[in-house]
């Protein structure tokens, strides 16, 4: 069984996207969340092994989420999804604790490889 | 992709090519020179590292080409003959073409295919003669060398390639003698990599976090964090973990494509950097031993850039903000003019002091301003001795060039324009001016000719001067031109002075040239000449004696936008006449004014001066006063004076020059407008137009 992944995006468009990507690599989606304070919820009862996490996000945004989240599991391996420009928003979420980002547009390797490299 | 850095690229490589056509004439001049043969071999070697990083390979591959000739040189495997000098001299020209394009159209596609025969036949025959020696290897080696330059000497080799400061030195020391561990590290991004800082922080992250510190990185963290760096960093860092896992830790992130490390050893470091001065002699002393120039090479390199950055601290600065800046400057010295004269109403005394200090701070900061803008005018000055070296070949005659005052500064944008001019009265002087060998031996002048190029300042202007000691201009020619032209009639025609006759070859399609030569002598030029320098507030004249030669003489404004001005009133306006037309001003009775050929004059201490009355002039509506005094201001352009007659004298201001715009620019009298203090408008009398006018008449 592949490891186990949650989404989170606010656009669904987004979501499907990765969704995708991901399952064709041969990970489960265990879940989605489209804001961060969702993402939060969602992570304590799905127990995920890998998040993708958006930045900018109604309700929470991703770094906030990201630190909530490494509250809980502090061992919690979370990709960040960013778009281009967002340079400091990427460095601040790699200091909350992400472990990779990957730039929009998503390229499906570069996003399996994001993933196969924390699962190991 | 590139877009961010090709500007800086243009510019640079702009100083290179500059620097390798001066180097290639004192070259020719001076074939033994091992010094400027290595000056030549390192710009070009740096030139085609920058073209490689920016992707031009064609011009990386010409450079490449044209370094291993100087290679030949530098190891005296071949000699310095006039046929690869004219080669080599092609090539730069070729590089210039290629700059060019690649600012109009971003790509340097050129057929370079023959010039690259002519080198590469070159360097076999030279090579072929001497094949005992590492000729094949040496190219071989730079050949893989392209672009990826620093890529080398790293791996399997224990020299670190940064320099390492004293500071970091010791830190180093007694982190080792901490038990810790010291690292040179090189992490190359793979192509394409987006957020490059943020990955690279990635990088310092993950170091930071197995308890590793980074003691040096190049380039500076700032640097990375703004992006300026294209995908590789390299890096001093002490942590306590080994040098294997240090590297697969660091392998680990995503879009890392390749990281070197080498553990430092402090002892080997000290030896190897604790005083690069000795090094680099050491390094160099075993050039011609050491097959792998790598080393050698990146030293040189550094001192290329080190050198320049030696002579003056500069960081460069687009001409636009420049431009802003003066504008803002210029709306600065309007408002404190606004405010000094509607405080002056008041008479406030605490005011008074703080505004002359406000006055006093403008004043330091407009010089400060106008100094930032100002060049040497060797930048334009240095493109000559190529193009009179190429045009003197062309024409088969022998000029000696004399160049001074190239230190002289003046505005940015007026050394940008005043390039063509010069080239033109330069091209002249050659063709036109300076005689063939045999018409000046028979003339019983020296057969090379001289051909001077002076500048220098003169209170508020500069002076730039075009002679040559040729033939001069011929009067008799330039007059019946003229008269054919119907330009002056034959009977005033002999009444006319030299200067006014010579100054007939500024007028728009005037040549006196029989035959056109693709040098010069197709009419357009010499109006053109004439139209650039007074579109930059200056003025021009020649003086010219048959079989002495010509001089061309060019007057410029230090710069455009902020001049001192005398203010008056001529009726109910205010008119600006700039300070340095001014050669003083004076109070006369009515009857002082003299009639000469029913032209009122003045006599002021035994010199006939013409009277003006502006009002006449601006055809504005003016009644004879009945004022006893009348106020005059005496003005000058060139050697002449005229007396202007004003209503009032207000008194000198700054002025910022406006614009009139392009509706009003057929308007000779007026050279622009200005805002006043209290928000009214003056124009700025033109008056070298004025007089020229009135001279006219």
């Amino acid at each position: 069984m592949g490891k186990k992944v949650l989404i989170v995006d606010d656009a669904a468009f987004m979501r499907m996207l990765l969704k995708d990507i991901v399952t064709k690599a041969g990970y489960e989606v265990i879940g989605e969340a489209a804001n961060g304070v969702e993402a939060v919820d969602k992570y304590k009862e799905l127990q995920p092994d890998i998040v993708t996490m958006d930045i900018t996000m109604p309700e929470m945004d991703g770094i906030t989420a990201i630190k909530k989240i490494k509250e809980i599991d502090p061992d919690a391996k979370i990709i960040v999804c960013s778009a281009m420009g967002q340079q400091a928003m990427v460095v601040e979420a790699i200091q909350a604790g992400a472990k990779d980002f990957i730039v929009k547009p998503f390229q499906a390797p570069r996003v399996v490889e994001a993933l196969n490299k924390l699962s190991k | 992709m590139n877009e961010q850095y090709l500007s800086v690229f243009i510019e640079e490589t702009r100083e290179y090519l500059q620097l390798l056509n001066e180097k290639m004439l004192s070259l020719e001049s001076n074939p033994d020179d091992i010094e400027v043969i290595n000056e030549i071999f390192r710009a070009l070697h740096t030139l085609k590292g920058m073209s490689a990083t920016m992707g031009f390979e064609n011009m990386a591959k010409l450079c490449h080409k044209m370094e291993n000739i100087f290679d030949l040189f530098r190891n005296q495997k071949a000699f310095v003959d006039s046929e690869i000098i004219d080669a080599l001299f092609a090539g730069i020209d070729t590089l210039e073409k290629m700059l060019q394009k690649i600012l109009d159209d971003r790509s340097d596609e050129m057929d370079i295919s023959d010039l690259l025969e002519i080198y590469e036949s070159f360097y076999s025959r030279a090579s072929s003669g001497v094949e005992v020696q590492k000729n094949g290897v040496e190219d071989e080696d730079k050949g893989t060398s392209f672009g990826n330059e620093k890529a080398k000497g790293s791996e399997g080799s224990t020299t670190v390639p940064i320099s390492i400061e004293e500071s970091v030195l010791n830190v180093i020391k007694e982190a080792i003698e901490e038990e810790f561990k010291a690292f040179y590290l090189k992490v190359t991004l793979r192509e394409g990599t987006m957020l490059k800082s943020a990955r690279m922080y990635m990088v310092f992250h993950k170091i930071e976090e197995v308890g590793g510190e980074i003691l040096k990185s190049v380039p500076s963290v700032e640097d990375i964090e703004d992006e300026k760096f294209d995908r590789t960093v390299e890096l001093i860092v002490v942590c306590k973990i080994a040098k294997e896992k240090l590297a697969e830790l660091i392998r680990d992130i995503s879009e890392i494509e390749e990281v070197n490390i080498i553990e430092i050893d402090s002892e080997k470091l000290k030896a190897q950097v604790f005083s690069s001065e000795e090094k680099k002699e050491v390094e160099q002393g075993t050039d011609s031993k050491n097959p792998k120039t790598s080393q050698v090479d990146r030293i040189k390199e550094s001192n290329v850039t080190n050198f320049s950055s030696k002579i003056t601290q500069t960081i460069r600065v687009d001409i636009e903000k420049l431009d802003t800046l003066m504008n803002l400057m210029g709306e600065l010295v309007i408002s404190r003019s606004r405010i000094m004269e509607t405080l002056k109403k008041y008479q406030i005394k605490e005011i008074d002091e703080s505004l002359a200090q406000l006055s006093r701070i403008t004043l330091d900061l407009q010089n400060i301003v106008m100094k930032i803008r100002m060049v040497p005018i060797a930048f334009v000055f240095n493109r000559f001795p190529r193009m009179v070296r190429d045009l003197s070949k062309k024409l088969n005659k022998e000029i000696n060039l004399i160049i001074t005052g190239q230190e002289t500064e003046l505005d940015r944008t007026v050394v940008d324009e005043i390039g063509d001019p010069l080239l033109h009265l330069l091209r002249n002087a050659i063709d036109h001016g300076i005689e063939s060998k045999e018409e000046r031996e028979a003339k019983g002048k020296q057969p090379i000719g001289t051909v001077k190029l002076d500048a220098h300042h003169e209170g508020n202007n500069v002076v730039i001067e075009v002679s040559d000691d040729g033939r001069g201009l011929d009067r008799e020619k330039i007059l019946k031109r003229a008269i054919e032209r119907g330009l002056i009639d034959e009977a005033s025609a002999t009444t006319l002075t030299d200067e006014k006759i010579f100054s007939f070859i500024f007028e728009p399609g005037f040549s006196t040239a029989e035959e056109v030569s693709d040098v010069s002598g197709r009419g357009v030029g010499m109006d053109v000449v004439k139209s650039t320098i007074e579109a930059l507030n200056g003025s021009v004249q020649i003086e010219s004696v048959k079989d002495r030669g010509t001089k061309v003489i060019i007057k410029l404004p230090l710069t455009l936008a902020i001049i001192q001005a005398l203010l008056v009133t001529i009726g109910d306006f205010i008119y600006a006449i700039p300070l340095v037309n001014v050669e003083e001003t004076l109070s006369i009775k009515k009857e002082e004014i003299k009639i000469v050929e029913k032209k009122p004059v003045i006599y002021i201490r035994g010199e006939i001066i013409p009277l003006t009355n502006l009002k006449e002039l601006f055809q504005l509506p003016h009644t004879e006063s009945d004022e006893d005094a009348l106020n005059i201001v005496i003005v000058h352009s060139g050697t002449r004076k005229y007396g202007l007659m004003v209503d009032e004298l207000l008194g000198q201001d700054d002025i910022v020059i406006k614009s009139l715009g392009k509706l009003l620019k057929g308007i000779k009298e007026f050279s622009g407008g200005a805002i006043l203090g209290d928000g009214s408008i003056a124009l700025i009398l033109d008056i070298p137009n004025i007089v020229d006018n009135l001279q006219g008449v």
